[in-house]
């Protein structure tokens, strides 16, 4: 949930990274922290378990300057993916104003991704929240391994898979490489920011 | 892994495509994928007989399916709550109280329940015993005291616990009770015969009796509706009997529609008492409602209104 203080004309919204496990969602906050260290306001926070999967939470605060005279802050998070993490995962989405799901280009990932996107789903619904209208955007990761001869999911196939109904905007990407990073961060905030304006303005 | 020989050039290609397949997934933490394709490899090495060197491709393999059935038991078996560091203690507290604009202790108690949502008993157990001392959330964290007790498998500090504060008076008996029925069902569900002092009732009769007999003589009561043909004005209705803080209201058929609204265990803020010696103002709940069946009131309803605050 998004916290306004309008004596000090500030925004600070809460964006997740949602997906299945081991499919780039902490990559892409490393790859983040690494390269936009200007607007990084604090320590990325990485809660994991000895083989580097997520146990609790990534955390990342970020400044992303002023918009119309409001200074936009961030706060991103990743849940764990694996299955058996399900109730960390509701507990890290509580209070979210935007999400990014990251999905595994990788054909073995296939039913994975779809398995996951309707757990965002039904726990979102938990929150009294809807995932057609939540500011949502979709990465396909790991592109780059279909260069390596890997068997992954034409765009077509992720996009009909999972974007169907949603109709989002969505980005291939290479989190490892840095490949669609940004943009889907930045899409995602643009969506985000543009909810919390008509919340804003309802609230007034 | 040496190369195969004595294939033909698509099976090699195949098993290549295939182990180079098991080891990106095994590189990715992908340990059932890369499992899977070591089985094929494992199959179409098996199967064909023309293979040289088949044994010792046959045993290479089967040493990779062990050392990824190793690492896959680490995964599954990890530990699920580690204790974190102080710092990640901290930043759990803080980034998951929600309500640290509105109230400072309401954000307490959210940071509380984070820390053992994400089962960091002892690190809660400190701050629920903080909260304990706060009236407002006393019994909340009483319940999760206990609950922390169990968690960290010292079911006899729970009990410790529960016999203490049933020694003393800062947590009602109709609340006490409630903790021991569910530690007890703790206990039972561990196979453990651990009884707990059952604190009288008739302590809370008293109590409530005081109550009653000090409570004024209300004669009728102002309620501000919310919804229905009265909304948003102060209607009032005769009280027709008071039980201490329980007021019993006859609504007469025609005035039926004004409480539609109300149901049992709604929240009646700005009520309005009236008394042979003064009018002041309270909240109350809705106790019971009911419309009247049979005999000379037949078709009014009966609201009872419990007053929590005046």
């Amino acid at each position: 949930m998004a916290i306004f203080n309008l004596k000090k004309r500030e925004i600070e919204c809460k964006v997740v990274y949602y997906g299945p496990g081991r499919g780039g969602k902490t990559t892409n906050l490393e790859y983040l922290f690494k390269t936009f260290r200007k607007q990084i306001t604090g320590e990325m926070v990485s809660i994991n378990t000895e083989g580097d999967r997520t146990l609790f939470f990534d955390f990342l605060p970020m400044g992303l300057g002023k918009i119309k005279g409001c200074e936009i802050k961030v706060q991103l998070y990743t849940v764990p993916g694996q299955v058996q993490y399900s109730s960390t995962r509701k507990l890290v989405l509580r209070g979210v104003d935007g999400i990014v799901f990251v999905a595994d280009s990788l054909e073995v990932r296939r039913e994975k991704n779809m398995l996951s996107l309707k757990d965002l789903q039904a726990n979102l619904k938990e929150y009294g929240l809807n995932i057609f209208k939540v500011p949502l955007v979709l990465q396909y990761n790991k592109r780059d391994l279909g260069e390596q001869g890997i068997p992954v999911m034409p765009i077509e196939q992720l996009d009909h898979d999972l974007n169907r109904q949603l109709k989002v905007p969505s980005f291939p990407g290479s989190a490892l490489k840095g490949d669609g990073v940004g943009v889907a961060l930045k899409e995602c905030m643009k969506l985000t920011l543009k909810s919390l304006q008509k919340e804003l303005k309802w609230a007034q | 892994m040496s190369s195969v020989t004595g294939m033909k050039m698509g099976e090699k290609e195949n098993i290549k495509q295939l182990l180079q397949e098991a080891e990106l997934y095994k590189g990715q933490g992908l340990l059932s994928e890369a499992r899977l394709k070591y089985d094929e490899v494992s199959d179409l090495v098996r199967n064909n007989d023309k293979i040289k060197n088949k044994e010792k491709l046959l045993a290479g393999l089967a040493k990779k399916i062990n050392l990824l059935e190793v690492d896959t038991q680490k995964v599954e078996k990890g530990p699920s709550s580690p204790e974190l560091s102080s710092r990640a203690q901290d930043l759990i507290q803080k980034l998951f109280s929600f309500s640290k604009e509105e109230s400072e202790e309401e954000a307490a108690l959210e940071g509380a329940l984070a820390l053992a949502k994400f089962g960091q008993f002892e690190r809660a157990l400190a701050e629920f015993n903080k909260l304990f001392s706060n009236e407002t959330h006393r019994v909340v964290a009483a319940k999760n005291i206990l609950r922390c007790h169990i968690a960290l498998d010292s079911e006899e500090m729970a009990a410790d616990k529960y016999e203490e504060w049933a020694k003393g008076d800062v947590i009602s008996a109709g609340q006490l009770e409630k903790l021991r029925a569910f530690l007890e069902q703790v206990f039972e569900n561990k196979g453990l015969n651990r009884k707990l002092t059952k604190v009288s009732s008739a302590v809370e009769t008293v109590v409530e009796k005081k109550q009653e007999e000090e409570f004024i003589d209300i004669s009728s009561i102002g309620i501000l509706l919310e919804s229905g043909p009265g909304k948003g004005k102060v209607v009032e209705f005769d009280v027709n009997f008071q039980s201490g803080n329980l007021l019993s209201l006859i609504i007469s058929k025609k005035d039926g529609k004004l409480i539609e609204g109300l149901e049992v265990e709604n929240i009646l803020e700005d009520l309005q008492f009236y008394s042979p010696i003064a009018i002041f103002n309270g909240t109350g709940v809705v106790a019971a409602k009911s419309e009247i069946k049979s005999g000379p009131k037949q078709g009014d309803y009966c609201l009872d209104i419990k007053i929590t605050s005046t």
